[in-house]
């Protein structure tokens, strides 16, 4: 059985009845045991789901509406709840936790009939770029092993693109998604802030993180974006899109369309192989019928300070919950005082999410938060100005989705800097909460190159649409593993 | 500049055990000092833009039956309490 298809490919064949959900999911659970020691990137496999695809394909037979999915193979990043299974966040302060109640893209998921063959690793709270920061070891990059997948959503990014499932999802605070997506070869979508609901993703920074899905293909994306976008009233920030199809007319291309080079996202720091990888997708974009020019963006200078400035604020906060009280580990009360029992319980968190606080205690705290905080959340309102000006003399902006190529596991660890500006070409999308997507590109010296696309908010149709038609003009090789 | 007491008081504050606070110092430095070029960022006329959710927006506030026993998944509990330790 080949497992190497889109997700709209095992609709269509299980469908027509060329191969059944229990076989392509059991075939999936082979391949994650065959080959996920050298990846890691499942941190839990599911071990019903072939019970599971088997009751839908009962469904199919009997003739029962089926959901859209057909018992598709699906892996969650371990900070979705999924009621009954364990949630880490890949940190050993969750470690046992398991939760009460299903996220609503997991609730969506399940109407549709998608099967969950586990949950995936992440940066400990998706704080993070590499994986290296789980509390349960590094993912690897399955297009060369000693390399990083990227992250935060590195477990997601890697089991697509090994074949270990059909799609995933991950979430995205200032690039989780598209990094690991550009690392590893496959689509990866941040949606306008506000398209996918929260409820049921652990909290890390809420004004600017969404859920977003990672494919093997654009229009897998919109596949699923159709599936799990829309109005919830369980989380007040998001947005009613009119229940938008966003695979209907994916094939519009993007002739007359006008796109805008961000400048401050192919200067300096960009490696010439990505920098030349970019110049050739905008040839192939203006040979499609769109216009390339330049734009300037000039807060993307101060994005990642602010990017960081703001998150290290809202996840001080948000990880105030965990006190080991309400959910936790086992660590025993006795003979502890309040303060320093929850303080001693905190021990569990990783360096990363120790550091993050500590910042996040420091920079909105008096005395520093005008000079930090305040003045983050002014460039966060300026930069909105700027790209709000931009898309009103263009349709779509374009820039690599990471300046660098994967570089080494343990090369940059000990560099907190190196690492944030990683993060400047995806932050923008984020702090402005505009749409962008990763779509794979090139392999360079055996190593994969994205190309990010961003559109106006609530613009997601048409980002997907320039996404497929870039998606068209290329092949790329397949993963050696 | 980032003191190993300043660290001590964050750590405090942030209710975060940590052995060796001079380990902290020079990565939180470096994060802080990064962060200072925000002073060159051209914002001080700029207006903070809020997103506005109207209330009509927000869920029906009412009971939603849950038939599990929440308080079972914890460690520390005395019949229906959350059991924490003393404060001072």
């Amino acid at each position: 059985m080949n497992l190497k298809i889109s997700a709209l490919e095992f609709v269509q064949q299980v469908q027509n009845g060329n191969i059944s959900a229990e076989d392509f999911v059991a075939k999936t659970l082979e391949r994650i045991q065959s080959i996920d020691d050298k990846l890691h990137a499942f941190l839990f496999v599911n071990e019903k789901a072939i019970d599971q695809a088997r009751d839908i394909d009962k469904k199919i037979k009997s003739g029962s509406k089926v959901g859209a999915c057909f018992g598709m193979p699906i892996s969650i990043k371990d900070n979705m709840c999924i009621k009954d299974s364990k949630t880490t966040c890949a940190s050993k302060m969750l470690e046992n936790f398991v939760a009460p109640y299903d996220a609503t893209v997991i609730t969506k998921l399940k109407e549709q009939d998608a099967v969950f063959v586990g949950k995936v690793n992440l940066d400990e709270f998706a704080m993070g770029l590499t994986t290296e920061f789980s509390a349960f070891g590094s993912s690897k990059n399955p297009w060369n092993t000693e390399y990083v997948p990227g992250g935060s959503s590195g477990g997601s990014a890697v089991s697509v693109s090994a074949f270990e499932c059909v799609a995933s999802l991950g979430s995205d605070t200032g690039g989780s998604v598209r990094n690991p997506a550009s690392f590893c070869s496959v689509v990866g979508y941040k949606p306008t802030y506000g398209l996918i609901s929260r409820y049921g993703l652990i909290s890390y920074s809420n004004s600017i993180e969404q859920i977003g899905p990672l494919t093997r293909t654009v229009k897998d994306t919109a596949f699923m974006l159709n599936i799990i976008s829309g109005l919830d009233p369980n989380d007040n920030t998001t947005i009613d899109n009119k229940n938008e199809d966003y695979l209907s007319g994916i094939d519009s291309g993007i002739e007359g369309k006008k796109i805008g080079i961000i400048q401050e996202m192919v200067g300096e720091g960009t490696d010439p192989t990505v920098l030349s990888a970019t110049k050739d997708a905008i040839s192939k974009l203006e040979n499609l019928g769109a216009t390339c020019e330049d734009v300037s963006l000039d807060m993307v200078k101060y994005s990642v300070a602010a990017y960081y400035t703001i998150t290290a604020t809202e996840a001080g906060s948000n990880l105030a919950r965990y006190d080991n009280l309400r959910y936790g580990y086992d660590f025993s009360v006795e003979g502890y005082e309040f303060n320093s029992y929850i303080a001693k319980a905190r021990r569990n968190f990783g360096p990363e999410v120790k550091r993050r606080m500590i910042i996040g205690g420091f920079v909105p705290s008096a005395g520093h938060a005008g000079k930090y905080f305040l003045k983050a959340i002014k460039v966060k309102s300026k930069l909105t100005r700027e790209i709000n000006e931009a898309f009103k003399k263009f349709d779509l902006l374009i820039a690599p989705t990471v300046p660098i190529l994967p570089f080494k596991i343990g090369e940059k660890i000990n560099d907190p800097v190196s690492l944030f500006l990683i993060d400047i070409n995806t932050v923008t999308a984020n702090l402005t909460g505009k749409p962008s997507i990763s779509v794979p590109f090139t392999i360079s010296n055996g190593l994969p190159i994205g190309i990010q696309l961003l559109a106006d908010s609530m613009n997601d149709k048409l980002l997907l649409q320039a996404a497929y038609a870039l998606e068209q003009t290329i092949t790329l090789q397949e993963v050696p593993i | 500049m980032v003191t190993e007491e300043q660290i001590e008081h964050v750590s405090k504050l942030m209710k975060i055990d940590i052995d060796d606070h001079k380990e902290y110092v020079d990565k939180v430095q470096a994060m802080i000092d990064y962060f200072d070029v925000l002073d060159s960022a051209d914002v001080e006329s700029e207006e903070i833009s809020m997103q506005e959710i109207t209330i009509s927006n927000l869920r029906e506030d009412k009971y939603v039956p849950f038939n599990e026993k929440l308080i079972d998944k914890l460690n520390n509990y005395k019949g229906t309490y959350v059991r924490a330790p003393k404060m001072s």
